[in-house]
């Protein structure tokens, strides 16, 4: 096989080592799936794309997203960072504008956002968020992890998009910075509820970003997730649904991952519940070639 | 800080005779201006067990200056890190061997690097920091007893033997007894955790034309319950056949199976010489070739 363009990408970064790392292989048709989950177990990253010619009209591209253990339908940082990967590479020629991605999940568009005060910033439209359930006093574990925890203003809840997340506001930027999560806890909540983990944010005053958020999902083996594209598209919908964006605005930016020695910066655009898009900068840091020869 | 963008990279596959078989590493090859931090945080990004950057030597006799960081810490040598720096200073054209030789400046000094064979062919070995053996106390050995209880036990007592990490070297009763183990791996937590060892490797004697040893290393206390293909372990365990002087029948240079159980299929080539030096080598697979920006 020959070797293919191979990039390692930085999403939800504005410097290299800020955001979520993917590794990108290009030109993947001649891969089969058993090679592909090798590489991804190889690269070790938390996941791995590679792109393949699309089959349906509309769309730019299709890709294959594996993460070390299995391959997933759809994942938000490797979508953008597919995405960046094809347009630093120029197999995509376009400026502003859409781009469709064919994947496990169907067709995602992608937006490009290209302005004189910003880097390129790419967004994906999340999937709509199906319910918001309120925390009620039956929910035993749920209640054991809030009751410790110095709240803020909205009241927790089971928030269901592509997947379910517990969400919740803490009383201040410096309370949630912080925290010490109780894993133990967070994992019974989770199993409990058959959701991913906990989502916790706060409102942020005189910061060029106007929410902190660190997800943690310790029952999938994930103490804390530096950078959440599907997960912030969740507590979007959570603002949206309580009139909590009237004061904090429909596009905002958040913060995420210093706790944990990242630094991401996430940009959501929420005006109504159907149409949620997050997204960001990507970094390349690695630009090259991959010779894999089995 | 610099604004250098276009530092060569390479990540290849140490012990492997084909990609994904063995142990990935990443090499950059154009570090100066790169700080301590700076190093660190790519090696934390990269996530393959270590990362290495290669710097002008501060001395005449050294081919090449190398720093090795693993995610979270630097250490001063580790094999793998050594051959596979060569391996991609060779195959870059940045260095040539001299006579089949080339010297390694590392955080733990000067370490010659022999270089056999050209081509898909070539093995590049280095010596290993000569090991010894290392006492244990009576409660230590009730930890290890409870380790070993569901193990097939070989010939050689168990011993924990030191050669700059510590590990456990445990001979089994053979290769399928190795290959099929079950490790306890919650007790050897404890054991590696009150001897101070990093690990604990178990080994067999095999009949098979491509290998004369099967290993499987496990360091389950650093979150690694069981590592692809081990550089330091298969030093310590043919430190501890010499010494015991068992190596008669696979004879002073042999090839080492590791990784098979955790998907992967490395191989080691591993050399005591005549001085009793323990090395330790393979074959290096070049997987990623490219330019790294980081600032």
């Amino acid at each position: 096989m020959p070797p293919r363009p191979y990039l390692q990408v930085d999403v939800f970064s504005k410097r290299p080592g800020c955001g979520n790392p993917l590794a990108v292989v290009l030109d993947a048709e001649d891969l089969t799936s058993e090679q592909m989950q090798t590489i991804a177990a190889w690269t070790n990253l938390v996941e791995t794309t590679f792109v393949l010619p699309p089959t349906q009209t509309t769309a730019d591209y299709r890709v294959r997203i594996f993460t070390p253990q299995r391959e997933i339908p759809f994942a938000g940082h490797p979508s953008l960072g597919t995405a960046h990967a094809l347009l630093v590479s120029k197999q995509i020629n376009k400026k502003n504008g859409e781009i469709i991605q064919e994947c496990g999940a169907g067709l995602i568009p992608i937006r490009i956002e290209t302005s004189k005060k910003f880097r390129r910033r790419l967004f994906f439209r999340a999937p709509s968020v199906k319910s918001i359930t309120l925390l009620t006093a039956d929910a035993t574990e749920a209640n054991s992890v809030f009751s410790q925890l110095e709240l803020g203003e909205l009241s927790p809840s089971l928030v269901e998009g592509g997947r379910k997340w517990w969400i919740a506001e803490m009383f201040d930027e410096n309370a949630l910075r912080n925290l010490k999560p109780d894993y133990v806890a967070i994992s019974a909540m989770s199993k409990a509820s058959d959701s991913m983990g906990l989502c916790m944010f706060s409102r942020c005053n005189g910061q060029d970003y106007q929410l902190a958020v660190r997800a943690f999902a310790p029952a999938f083996g994930i103490k804390e997730d530096p950078a959440s594209g599907a997960a912030n598209a969740t507590i979007a919908a959570y603002l949206l649904d309580s009139g909590a964006l009237k004061s904090i605005g429909n596009n905002y930016r958040v913060s995420q991952g210093r706790e944990i020695g990242h630094d991401a910066t996430i940009d959501l655009r929420a005006s109504q519940q159907d149409d949620i898009w997050v997204g960001g900068e990507c970094q390349t840091v690695i630009n090259g070639n991959m010779n894999w020869i089995d | 800080m610099t604004t250098t963008n276009n530092r060569r990279f390479l990540q290849c596959d140490v012990f492997a005779d084909v990609a994904g078989a063995g142990n990935g590493l990443a090499v950059v090859l154009e570090s100066e201006n790169l700080s301590t931090e700076q190093m660190q945080a790519f090696a934390k990004f990269t996530n393959m067990s270590e990362t290495t950057f290669v710097l002008p030597t501060t001395t005449l006799e050294a081919s090449y200056r190398v720093r090795i960081f693993t995610p979270i810490s630097e250490l001063p040598f580790a094999g793998h890190p050594s051959v596979g720096t060569a391996h991609a200073l060779l195959e870059s054209g940045l260095i040539k061997a001299q006579d089949g030789k080339l010297v390694q400046e590392c955080a733990a000094g000067l370490l010659p690097i022999s270089v056999k064979g050209d081509g898909n062919n070539r093995c590049i070995s280095v010596r290993a920091p000569r090991a010894k053996v290392i006492p244990h106390a009576a409660n230590i050995q009730a930890l290890l007893n409870t380790v070993m209880g569901n193990m097939s036990l070989g010939g050689l007592s168990p011993t924990l033997m030191s050669n700059g990490p510590l590990w456990w070297c445990i001979e089994l009763a053979s290769e399928a007894a190795v290959r099929q183990l079950k490790p306890l791996l919650s007790d050897i937590v404890v054991l590696t955790q009150a001897s101070d060892a990093v690990g604990l490797a178990v080994f067999a004697r095999c009949n098979t034309s491509e290998y004369q040893l099967v290993v499987r290393a496990f360091c389950p206390a650093d979150s690694i319950p069981e590592d692809p293909v081990t550089g330091s372990a298969n030093a310590a365990i043919a430190a501890l056949m010499h010494e015991k002087q068992s190596l008669a029948d696979i004879g002073n240079t042999y090839t080492a199976s590791q990784g098979r159980e955790v998907g992967r299929n490395g191989f080691v080539q591993v050399q005591v010489d005549d001085e009793g030096e323990v090395w330790i080598g393979g074959k290096t697979q070049t997987v990623i070739e490219g330019c790294l920006s980081w600032n």
